[in-house]
């Protein structure tokens, strides 16, 4: 294995709609911010990886015709799909490709344009038998989990409504962000439409539409392009795709995240998370998400997220920030939230974060997060 | 410049033998079938064709329910009901919908089946469901 670097980021303004650009110009968008910010010419990039939820735009084949859009034309270019945790699957392949040996410059984007699709059409293209009328859409599973959660940690709502304030407040200071509420409350969290107990409606993601990428370099290349790269220190990937009723209670156990994180973590030497990492860029589809992922992570003991979260330990000035850019509770277009989450925790560790840059930054974790119970981890760190 | 449309989606999907064998013990006996893994002796609900960690272990077809415990439900304005539902000598729980009004529920009751007539199309519809078991008076 070579040692790999992120040497550059760009990502596209996200919002709930953005018709001012086709799909094309979305990827072009952001994969140039992201040539620019690496310093390098679209004609250095050896290979192409694409993470896109394909139905959720209601176009097929996206890595057959974005490949221009992302410089890919006459190159080696090909699609991940592995739901929310697509981005970052996208980034770990694109890691493999570079680490292995075979391509010393892999761009890897991702992207979403829920506008122009039906997600809730596209995720009902599920199982007939089992999944579709009682299953499909994120919302009900995530409702039965959350309720077992708080059963088994007394997390209350209010807890879990400082975790949208605190995204949504961080978004206020990401030029990119969706949603950029400075002046949300924990009130105005619990005043919010119920979606399905205990969730309600600023307790959940949006719909975004947006891309994000990153350039991806070997060792040697890494250095003559960059003086403070991101190298990759460990990046980890777990599937489980099971029935729904399989893991009995799945944000409380949340084994695969617990796996890919023990696994990241032993590649960079981090025995204690909240002291060792300086800031996370985590997927939380839904504030609870949020709180279980604490504790999976080892930021806290388990049953202990909600008292984290009150005494400000992941907040912007606390011991570990835990999403500065404002997470996927300010900004979702799918395919690249996971990319978002990599290019977020680079730029922190690159120095580029501008307003919501966590000063010295050095250690930076990021993490997927799809589908039932697939999660990734991936661990940068600069060279100081 | 927008283009609006819709395209229809015609789909055939296979159930498969574990699926087809689950579903018309449902649909024509009202019964409902797991599997119990001879390798970590659980037994799985639904019945299906493996187990999900212990590759090509043998499994046998088991009746399980119909009477179980709910572990979790939620309440949505659009779809009702959705209950966590650990089935009686189940190890794996099912998600459903829970039948009735949501004032009587509470994590931990126990629930019962509630079967009727479906179509050859739409054989799962045979269960319909889970309501709170009535107390022997």
């Amino acid at each position: 294995m070579r040692r790999a670097a992120i040497i550059g980021t760009g990502q596209t303004h996200h919002a709930s709609k953005r018709d001012d650009v086709s799909q094309p110009e979305l990827v072009r968008e952001a994969s140039a911010r992201a040539l620019l910010d690496a310093g390098i010419d679209a004609a250095a990039i050896n290979a192409v990886v694409i993470s896109s939820m394909e139905l959720f735009e209601g176009r097929a084949l996206p890595e057959l015709w974005l490949g221009e859009a992302a410089y890919a034309a006459g190159k080696p270019c090909m699609k991940v799909a592995t739901g929310g945790t697509s981005g970052t699957s996208a980034c770990i392949a694109g890691y493999h490709q570079v680490a292995s040996g075979m391509f010393d410059l892999v761009l890897v984007v991702g992207y979403e344009k829920h506008s122009e699709g039906n997600t809730q059409a596209g995720m009902a293209i599920v199982d007939p038998y089992w999944d579709r009328a009682v299953a499909s859409g994120a919302l009900g599973n995530f409702a039965l989990s959350i309720s077992q959660y708080m059963a088994d940690t007394g997390v209350t709502e209010e807890q879990a409504a400082r975790v949208a304030v605190k995204a949504r407040r961080n978004a206020a200071r990401n030029p990119y962000a969706h949603l950029q509420m400075a002046d949300i409350t924990v009130e105005k969290v619990l005043e919010s439409r119920m979606l399905a107990h205990p969730i309600h409606m600023l307790d959940m993601c949006p719909q975004s539409d947006g891309a994000c990428a990153i350039v991806i370099a070997a060792e040697k290349t890494a250095n003559k392009f960059c003086d403070r790269p991101a190298w990759i220190e460990g990046a980890a990937t777990r599937h489980q795709q099971p029935y729904i009723g399989d893991i009995e209670r799945r944000l409380t156990t949340m084994e695969t995240l617990r796996s890919a994180a023990k696994e990241v973590y032993a590649k960079a030497g981090i025995s204690d998370p909240r002291r060792d990492l300086d800031v996370a860029e985590i997927y939380e589809p839904v504030t609870y998400a949020e709180l279980a992922w604490y504790e999976a992570l080892g930021f806290c003991g388990q049953g202990d997220a909600g008292r984290l979260i009150e005494e400000g330990v992941t907040e912007m000035d606390g011991e570990l920030p835990v999403n500065p850019s404002g997470g996927v509770l300010s900004s979702n277009p799918v395919g690249a939230s996971g990319v978002i989450r990599v290019a977020e925790a680079a730029s922190q560790v690159l120095g580029r974060a501008g307003e919501h840059q966590v000063d010295g930054a050095t250690t930076a974790l990021a993490t997927g997060y799809g589908v039932y119970a697939w999660a990734d981890a991936l661990v940068l760190r600069a060279m100081s | 410049m927008i283009r609006e449309g819709s395209i229809r989606l015609p789909f055939a999907y296979a159930a498969g033998k574990s699926g087809s064998t689950y579903l018309r013990a449902l649909q024509e006996e009202q019964r409902i079938l797991g599997s119990r893994c001879s390798a970590c002796d659980r037994i799985l609900a639904p019945a299906r064709s493996f187990c999900p960690t212990c590759g090509d272990a043998e499994l046998q077809t088991v009746e399980i329910g119909p009477g179980g415990v709910l572990l979790a439900w939620t309440e949505r304005p659009d779809k009702g009901i959705l209950g966590l539902v650990k089935l009686d000598s189940a190890d794996t729980a099912i998600v459903h919908r829970i039948l009735g009004s949501s004032d009587v529920l509470s994590t931990g009751m126990r629930v019962q089946a509630r079967f009727g007539d479906a179509s050859d199309e739409n054989p799962e519809d045979s269960l319909l469901g889970f309501a709170p078991e009535v107390a022997d008076s």
